[in-house]
């Protein structure tokens, strides 16, 4: 069929003096977000670094099941608990063709961690990520030692989420160089970046071939790969279905139907790494008693809403662990869904006719709040919901210690590390970021602290096992699920499986 | 219109933009939500490293002092960093603001195409199925909620059809240089014809999604300034004098008609440039609107503030062209 876009293009082809470029196979993501910058150690966002982590490589890298192996470096070893060393791999070479070497990792690692080391006294807004790192040197040539403060068991899989940059190219471009082109080692290089619009990356014909433990080893499958900018849903959908993109992130779970039942698209899904749960208000007129917490835990069937609205895309949880983060507990105890044993516990909390409560939730996951609001309206928690904006909602609840108002709070914390230190303890020591229940139990408290710089990693679980146990006891918290990643995939691409941490890595993806 | 109008209606634009400032700046800072919280999203930090970082974007001063700060650089049009970019305000602005106006424009174009002729034809028909069916047809265009009919038209055109692309400017193997920022100019500044027709066919469901609201409106008030100006004493002498139909509804009658059509186009496309959010984003268009959303969600300030003033700029300047048009139109009126 002719069509009119085609029409109308060919109605001019006549004037046009060249030809078109041939590209043999390219490979287009329909993606949510821009990137903000394509400096690595500029930026805190997801999606910055999913686009950013096709052009450069790290460290270390994840493979597909969350494994963290070994990338630009040859070998990690751990010297000591805060000593870690690292053999970078010889003949990897950045996209302007000079060789990587142990400097330039060391010049990341410094630009990222030093106070002011962006340069004109800019310290990284990645900072933090990268925990208490003293320094780090070039030791033998070819290996990279790097220095903590104190131990922090958790730096391997934080450095998975850093990219290595060009020593050399960084001191000449600057940083606003680095913010809008790039010199990395990664499989694609930038071709064009259409701000707002997409992203555009050639293979890197020279590329090392990544980690050795990601098979197959070698140069990207496809010549060309797009990042196609397409914030809204219902357009990224139509966009796959039309065939004009091969991949979409964030597939809505109604709309799942829609690309199963198209013959040349199906649907991919993966664990994820956002746990949702309901805050209590612990400093509130009700909540403060565990009584009436139980009543509303027992209120919630999850199974039932991850059925009829997540569409089965969920895994239930009863701690803030999803059930593939390290120390995960699979032993907690239950609360069944028992709306008459809430109306107990409410009466003998001295709410016999029950309570009249608001419930606090973004308007992305208005529905799913509304079903949950409408159990536990049930089970006697007269429940309202109150939609707000979320840095708004994030100010109202999470107040470190400060005055809280409000009496629940349907809410997510995202865990890409998969490691408890990032998730566990600022949602549930005193008075932490992301306290929104205003919890507090010393002994919890005290049980993060150790967990936090444990290197036994036997003994770390151990601990965050025992504080997952308390916390399921205490019930700050109504833990609800951790949503599967849904992606919308062509049947043209072989080669590609979503990844938990939300990257998309586009190496080993091919277009048949 | 005088040298002296002319200065004194500039002049006029210092007490609006100083209140703008004002107005940009604080409703920014007392809207609830720490752009620090936001950044730093879903991880841990020490509270050092986050002081650290509320440093670097400026925002440990007092809230007073970042107000004279944010004045003083804006009087020589620096409007800071943007905190997400970590680039100059200004050129992020910049990238986008090309096909926030292109696509203002040929929608602009799209909306006077053809509200006038149904407008007019409308007024001439009255009472007409003609009339009713334009006047229900506007009513629906005002009504359609924009990302509905936006997403209607995508699922029939580009999905089911395959006439039209789903989103973007242009397609990834037109490579234009940028001249303008204008694709329709860049294009055939290039004599890239091929890509001409390509960034035509983009544009053409998000100019008619973004059109229809202001063509309804447009048509409405042409077809209401006919009718009262069919209605005039010039007219029925201009019939009696025996000139032909034709000549009087489009030579005496429409040019007057025009009037207030012309003054409202003027303003609407104030509107036009200020509310593309919902088509930008719905038909991935990479404009101003989206950045502008996207900033004040993550409450990235200097973006904001700047892109405040941008609007307000544009809609004194284009209440001032409304102004113009109207006396050119109108001899009688004086500014």
């Amino acid at each position: 069929m002719k069509t009119l876009h085609k029409m109308l293009t060919a109605a001019a082809v006549a004037a046009c003096f060249g030809t078109p470029a041939a590209w043999a196979t390219d490979l287009t993501v329909g993606f949510t977000l821009d990137a903000n910058t394509l400096d690595p150690a500029n930026h805190r966002k997801r999606e910055t670094e999913t686009i950013i982590r096709n052009m450069y490589d790290g460290i270390l890298t994840r493979d597909a099941n969350m494994k963290v192996v070994p990338q630009i470096a040859e070998s990690m070893v751990q010297v000591s608990p805060t000593v870690y060393d690292f053999k970078i791999r010889k003949g990897i070479k950045f996209h302007d063709g000079s060789d990587l070497t142990a400097d330039d990792v060391k010049f990341t690692i410094d630009r990222i961690t030093e106070d002011g080391g962006m340069g004109n006294g800019q310290t990284s807004p990645r900072q933090s990520l990268m925990g208490p790192v003293a320094g780090t040197e070039v030791i033998d040539g070819d290996t990279v030692r790097i220095t903590l403060k104190e131990p922090w068991p958790i730096l391997p899989a934080m450095l998975p989420f850093e990219e290595v940059v060009s020593k050399a190219w960084i001191e000449k471009v600057g940083n606003e160089g680095a913010a809008t082109s790039e010199n990395g080692t990664g499989p694609f290089k930038l071709a064009e970046w259409r701000k707002g619009d997409a992203i555009i990356m050639d293979r890197f014909d020279e590329y090392y071939g990544g980690s050795t433990e990601i098979p197959p080893v070698g140069k990207a499958c496809v010549d060309r790969v797009i990042f196609k900018i397409i914030p809204e849903s219902a357009s990224r959908v139509a966009a796959l279905l039309a065939g004009d993109v091969d991949i979409i992130n964030e597939l809505p779970p109604f709309s799942v139907k829609q690309v199963e039942n198209n013959p040349d698209t199906v649907v991919m899904k993966v664990n994820g790494t956002r746990s949702f749960f309901i805050a209590m208000n612990m400093q509130g007129k009700y909540f403060a008693d565990h009584r009436v917490r139980e009543a509303a835990a027992h209120a919630i069937d999850k199974q039932l809403i991850i059925d009829k609205i997540l569409g089965g895309n969920a895994a239930p949880i009863e701690g803030i662990l999803s059930p593939d983060a390290f120390a995960a507990s699979t032993d907690l105890h239950k609360y069944s869904y028992d709306p008459e044993l809430s109306k107990k516990l409410l009466a003998e909390a001295g709410y016999p006719d029950g309570i009249d409560i608001t419930m606090d939730v973004e308007g992305a996951f208005k529905d799913t709040a509304e079903a949950t609001a409408s159990l536990l309206s049930k089970a006697g928690f007269h429940t309202k919901v109150v939609v707000g904006e979320g840095a708004q909602l994030s100010e109202k609840w999470r107040t470190k210690g400060g005055e809280k108002t409000g009496d629940m709070y349907f809410t997510s914390w995202g865990n890409g590390s998969l490691d408890p230190f990032d998730i566990f303890t600022p949602t549930h020591k005193t008075n932490d970021r992301g306290n929104s229940a205003g919890y507090s139990n010393p002994e919890v408290d005290k049980l993060l602290d150790e967990a936090a710089v444990e290197v036994d990693t036997v003994k770390r679980a151990g601990m965050y096992h025992q504080a997952e146990v308390i916390v399921n006891k205490d019930l700050p918290y109504i833990y609800l699920w951790v949503p599967a990643d849904l992606y919308g995939v062509s049947k043209r691409l072989k080669g590609w499986k979503p990844s938990a941490d939300s990257r998309i890595n586009l190496h080993d993806a091919c277009i048949e | 219109m005088s040298l002296s109008k002319l200065l004194e209606r500039i002049a006029q634009l210092v007490p609006v933009l100083l209140g703008v400032s004002v107005i940009a700046f604080t409703m920014m800072a007392l809207t609830p939500g720490d752009p620090v919280q936001i950044m730093i999203g879903d991880q841990a930090i020490t509270a050092e490293q986050e002081a650290q970082l509320r440093h670097d974007m400026g925002l440990d001063r007092p809230m007073v002092e970042r107000f004279f700060i944010f004045l003083g650089n804006t009087t020589h049009f620096d409007f800071g960093e943007s905190f997400y970019h970590k680039r100059p305000v200004a050129d992020v602005i910049a990238e986008r603001l090309p096909a926030t106006i292109e696509l203002s424009l040929v929608a602009l174009v799209v909306a006077l195409a053809t509200a006038i002729p149904l407008g007019v034809l409308a007024a001439i028909k009255k009472n007409s199925i003609f009339d009713r069916i334009a006047t229900v047809g506007s009513l629906l265009g005002v009504s359609l909620p924009g990302f509905w009919f936006g997403i209607l038209l995508l699922m029939l055109f580009a999905v089911h059809l395959h006439l039209l692309p789903v989103s973007g400017r242009i397609g990834f193997d037109s490579e234009v240089p940028s001249v303008t920022g204008f694709l329709l100019i860049d294009t055939l500044v290039a004599g890239n014809m091929k890509a001409f027709g390509d960034a035509v066919a983009h544009l053409i469901l998000p100019a008619i999604t973004l059109g229809l609201p202001m063509t309804a409106i447009l048509m409405r008030v042409t077809r209401t300034s006919m009718l009262e100006v069919l209605r005039q004493d010039y007219v029925t002498f201009a019939d009696a004098k025996g000139l032909s139909r034709r000549r009087v509804l489009f030579r005496h009658a429409l040019k007057n008609a025009l009037i207030p059509t012309v003054s409202v186009a003027a303003i609407e496309t104030g509107s036009l440039l200020g509310g593309n959010m919902i088509v930008e984003t719905v038909y991935g268009w990479p404009g101003l609107g989206r950045l502008v959303v996207e900033s004040i969600f993550l409450r990235n300030y200097p973006l904001v503030q700047a892109a405040v003033l941008f609007y307000a700029v544009t809609y004194v300047l284009l209440n001032f062209v409304a102004d113009l048009l109207y006396t050119v139109l109108n001899p009688r009126v004086k500014l």
